[in-house]
């Protein structure tokens, strides 16, 4: 443990497997895909061995209790470091990347997939950067690997997938990068207020930052926002973004829509969670305060959002569209459990995120699986699967499960956490999304009878079910469905330190704005 | 307020004073060289004169290596009209490599393009002549000198496609609006000279320091402006951009990939001497007066250019108008460049951006118009967005380098762009002027429309029945020029710590 940069070999690890892959020629696909899985397993691996290290590893005393850190000088001119570190909350995530990028490593078809080895070095450059994204403590490091990851992202979607790929992939990119370059202005802000004159997040939270004086608009005498407040808003605005929260989701049904089922696999299982912990470990953390005073307008959002995917979810015919909103549906309720800013909430958020990773890999997966037998998305040409494939029946089942939130499964415990955080903000929040469950419930049953029930027809004719291969895929997925339905206590038993400090972050704030 | 002027005592080139020019007198060497070979050379093997003067560029670049070393601390010579100090040697390191670059990639295209003539490399080293003493000069005579040397061979060179008509075109209007804004220079040097009696930048500055905060000179105010004017010519700054689409697209692509980058990056140079460290005005806070014209043309140049960009079909006009927008985001580094913080102490994150941003621009930029000049088929340019479509398909690590350098322009991490940006913006708030970056910061959004577009077509398979464009081979000289200019964006993106200490070494560097 002592002497090897674990951390750096996560990031490097896949980085320089993506160099290497240069090396192996084009047509051994067998060889390019054993490599790249190679790569994502070692990952895996080193990432599980940090797990099990973590409870005896004790954690740092800093304002964000970091189990396993590295920092080195990176550009000390500016006091930009090189500033690695874990903690209980990133572990988890740390963990699901890994797992959704072995599992997408695995999901590749070497007969379908046109020029293999540029596709597995992508995905072997996006998990760097997403790692990178889960790793770094320094805001300049972060910004980097968070927007550095649409580099590779760009031009994995904008190759493979369908027709509608091309203006999907820039409506997504575009929308990202206004949001991610807002909070560039806002990170380079904090640099220059904080006290420490440092891009470490841990020395800017060491010494409270002002948050200066409202901006008047003159004549009319209307008192707006301090700039600290406008640099919360750009921070929430490009993590909203990502996750995405509507009214900002545009992109995500165009693009999930058009990208092939195996990028899908890692870009809805970590991509799009990566927006939830940057709210959980910078925009709490920099910004209490300005959290405290919006967070009922921002867990309205949240509350939208679970609603409206959840009908646009009803009103769809496309899988794909239909799972899309169905995501954005659930990531309301990951996003509701941060907002209220409760233990509970953001634990039950923390287990949200690695639940609905699995689940939502899982799901795409299937339908992946189906279309790639019928042909077609459409629901209303698919029925009767249930006698042609018995197996998927089965995954599909469990899945759609776990999706609704059935007890027992995991998405109800993280959905419960969440609604008893939800709760303790207001009971009307509450409510709400309990509506957004029941209407789960209902598109996720109408997914599965229309697809699996009603009478064949004649696109789902002759139709073979899994191969063997294909089922392994989705064992491992079903199995931590049920076991962390049954046993989420080793998630919340590391993830709750470090939720615990961060809350506590909050309420000293709290009690300061109360008073002025 | 006319000041007499006092007769500065000449002294005669010593020693001393040829050491200051030594890397200048080696290119102009080798220039003198590469005239005579030319004479002596068949034609057939006119590429040898290209070798020759890639050994030139590779020798001045060693001088300048060794200058770096021995202009610590460093001098004025010819009586204080030209620097010897770091910050020129920084400049003229970026403006050597980008020569050399342009040398190698030269040779095969313009044997393509039949205009394989010896002038080519004479002129290229005529005008990195006039640029290196740009980036050093520190009189105003010397800044003028400088820049008609650099301005007359790139017009040739713009031209240098002589049977076809929209090079001659370029040629032309080149000439005529670059004679216009030479007048612009010399009416704001005649002003700054009458109001102050002086040519060298530094009683220039003394003068400016010895004026009254209460009132400014208007006379000395109009020929600053008119200077800046001027200098926002040379780096296509709108509203004084309007030739730079016309003479990009219609010069050869290997000038165009000359010129887009080496003038801006010796003009910006010759900006933060003369500006940043001239007229600040010291204590005199001077710099208020022309601070808000600099910010004013540096939204503008952001603006138009990117807006403008949107809407091209040609890529090397959309390269232009990319480049307009390039210097809009230099100009912030210039326009934040002196000011004083709250704390009193005065800030160079401004300039320091600017030399990294010259620096990535260089190396991205150069790049990406190698790209087009390396693949374009015979006799013809590679210039409609139509003939990049599918080439990932048929060359994938071209189309992967120029992906990367449009990733740098539009400044997303990983690449050499994003820290130019970032330096700039960071400069910009701290200085507390938070619109110039948010103005930067909403025309990048729009950047990445078109940068990406571009990309996306390269990565698209021709339309059925389509003819793809025939490309040409990538050739080992070409090949070496991708692999380093795609090693420049990744290194100047992650590695910053070795350019930024050596563009803050510079500025410590510079005197006036």
């Amino acid at each position: 443990m002592n002497h090897i940069p674990w951390l750096t070999l996560l990031i490097v690890i896949p980085a320089g497997a993506a160099i290497l892959l240069q090396l192996i020629p084009r047509r051994l696909t067998g060889a390019v895909k054993g490599f790249t899985i190679f790569a994502t397993l070692a990952v895996a691996v080193i990432v599980t061995l940090l797990l099990l290290w973590m409870p005896g590893n004790k954690a740092s005393n800093g304002p964000i209790p970091l189990h396993f850190e590295e920092t080195h000088a990176w550009l000390p001119a500016i006091n930009a470091t090189y500033h690695l570190g874990i903690d209980g909350i990133s572990a988890w995530l740390l963990a699901l990347n890994a797992g959704v990028f072995l599992l997408g490593a695995l999901a590749i078809s070497r007969k379908t997939t046109d020029r293999l080895r540029f596709y597995c070095t992508l995905v072997l450059l996006t998990e760097a950067a997403t790692t990178g994204v889960l790793l770094s403590i320094d805001l300049l490091l972060f910004y980097m690997f968070w927007e550095g990851m649409l580099v590779p992202l760009y031009v994995l979607l904008s190759n493979w997938g369908g027709d509608k790929r091309g203006p999907a992939t820039i409506k997504f990119i575009v929308y990202t990068v206004a949001g991610s370059l807002l909070m560039l202005v806002a990170i380079i802000y904090l640099y220059v207020q904080s006290p420490s004159g440092s891009f470490d997040l841990e020395s800017i939270l060491a010494s409270p930052i002002s948050s200066g004086t409202a901006f008047v608009i003159p004549i009319i005498h209307l008192t707006t926002f301090t700039p600290k407040e406008l640099a919360f808003i750009c921070f929430a605005l490009a993590f909203a973004i990502k996750i995405p929260i509507v009214p900002l989701h545009t992109w995500l049904p165009d693009l999930y829509e058009s990208a092939p089922p195996a990028v899908l696999v890692f870009f809805a299982g970590i991509v799009s969670k990566l927006g939830a912990y940057g709210f959980i470990r910078f925009a709490l953390t920099l910004f209490p305060g300005e959290m405290e005073k919006y967070r009922f307008v921002l867990a309205g959002f949240a509350v939208l959002s679970i609603i409206y995917g959840a009908l646009m979810a009803l009103s769809e015919r496309d899988l794909k569209r239909i799972v899309a909103y169905a995501s954005i549906s659930h990531l309301g309720f990951i996003a509701l459990g941060i907002f209220s800013l409760t233990t509970n909430g953001i634990n039950g958020a923390v287990i949200q995120i690695v639940n609905h990773g699995i689940i939502i890999s899982a799901l795409f997966l299937i339908v992946g699986f189906v279309e790639a037998r019928t042909g077609t998305r459409d629901l209303g040409e698919l029925s009767g699967l249930e006698r042609r494939m018995p197996w998927l029946y089965f995954f599909f089942l469990v899945a759609s499960l776990a999706s609704l939130g059935m007890p027992g499964m995991n998405s109800f415990v993280g959905e419960f956490t969440i609604m008893l955080g939800a709760f303790q903000l207001n009971w009307v929040y509450a409510v709400l999304a309990g509506g957004g469950v029941i209407l789960a419930a209902w598109y996720m049953l109408r997914l599965h009878q229309g697809l699996m029930h009603d009478p064949p027809k004649p696109r789902t004719e002759g139709v073979r079910d899994l191969r063997f291969g294909e089922g392994l895929l989705l064992v491992p997925l079903v199995a931590l469905m049920i076991f962390i339905g049954l046993f989420p206590k080793p998630i919340t038993d590391v993830s709750n330190g470090s939720v615990n400090t961060t809350v506590s972050l909050i309420q000293p704030a709290a009690s300061n704005s109360g008073t002025q | 307020m006319l000041i007499a002027a006092s007769p500065v005592p000449l002294s005669f080139p010593g020693g001393r004073d040829l050491v200051g020019i030594l890397p200048e007198l080696v290119l102009g060497g080798a220039f003198l060289m590469l005239m005579v070979l030319d004479l002596v050379i068949p034609p057939s093997k006119r590429t040898w004169l290209a070798g020759f003067a890639l050994f030139g560029i590779a020798a001045t670049f060693g001088v300048v290596v060794w200058a770096w070393f021995d202009a610590n601390p460093g001098r004025l010579v010819y009586s204080g009209s030209f620097a010897y100090d770091r910050f020129a040697l920084f400049v003229d390191a970026i403006l050597l490599v980008s020569a050399g670059l342009v040398v190698m990639i030269s040779p095969n295209y313009l044997n393509r393009r039949g205009i394989h003539y010896g002038e080519y490399y004479a002129l290229i080293l005529a005008a990195t002549i006039g640029m290196m003493l740009l980036a050093g000069a520190t009189s105003l005579m010397v800044i003028f000198l400088a820049i008609e040397l650099l301005s007359i061979a790139l017009y040739i060179l713009s031209g240098f496609s002589r049977h076809e008509e929209r090079s001659q075109e370029a040629a032309l209007k080149y000439l005529l609006l670059g004679g216009f804004a030479s007048g612009f220079l010399l009416f704001g040097m005649a002003l700054i000279y009458g109001e102050t009696g002086h040519t060298q930048l530094a009683q220039i500055a003394a003068a400016i320091q010895s004026q009254t905060t209460v009132t400014v000179d208007p006379l000395l105010l109009a020929g600053v402006l008119l200077l800046f004017i001027g200098f926002a010519f040379k780096v296509s700054a709108a509203p004084f951009h309007s030739w730079t689409p016309d003479v990009y697209q219609g010069a050869p692509t290997s000038v165009t990939t000359f010129m887009s980058v080496t003038t801006k990056v010796a003009a910006f140079a010759a900006l933060v001497r003369v500006f940043t460290y001239t007229f600040d005005g010291g204590g005199t806070h001077f710099y208020q007066h022309w601070e808000p014209v600099v910010a004013l043309v540096a939204i503008t140049s952001m603006v138009v250019g990117n807006i403008a960009a949107l809407t091209q079909t040609s890529v090397k006009r959309m390269l232009a108008y990319s480049g307009i927008a390039q210097a809009g985001y230099i100009l912030i580094g210039v326009a934040v460049g002196p000011v004083l913080l709250p704390s009193g102490q005065s800030s160079s994150f401004g300039t320091i951006g600017v030399l990294y941003y010259l620096a990535a621009y260089a190396v991205t930029n150069i790049g990406a118009f190698a790209v087009i000049t390396i693949m374009a088929g015979r006799g013809e340019d590679l210039d409609s967005y139509e003939g990049l479509r599918g080439l990932a398909h048929r060359r994938p690590f071209v189309a992967a380098s120029m992906a990367l350098f449009l990733f740098s322009l539009g400044g997303f991490p990983p690449t050499a762009g994003f820290f130019g940006k970032f330096l700039v913006f960071t400069a910009a708030i701290n200085a507390g002027q938070v619109p110039l970056a948010l103005w930067g910061i909403a025309t990048s959004v729009v950047s990445a429309f078109y940068y990406l577009r571009v990309g996306l077509l390269m990565y698209q398979r021709p339309a059925a029945g389509a003819e793809e464009y025939r490309w040409s081979r990538t050739g080992f000289a070409g090949s070496a020029v991708l692999v380093a200019t795609t090693a420049g964006t990744l290194i100047l993106g992650v590695m910053i710590v070795l350019v930024y200490t050596a563009a803050s070494a510079s500025l410590k560097g510079l005197i006036v």
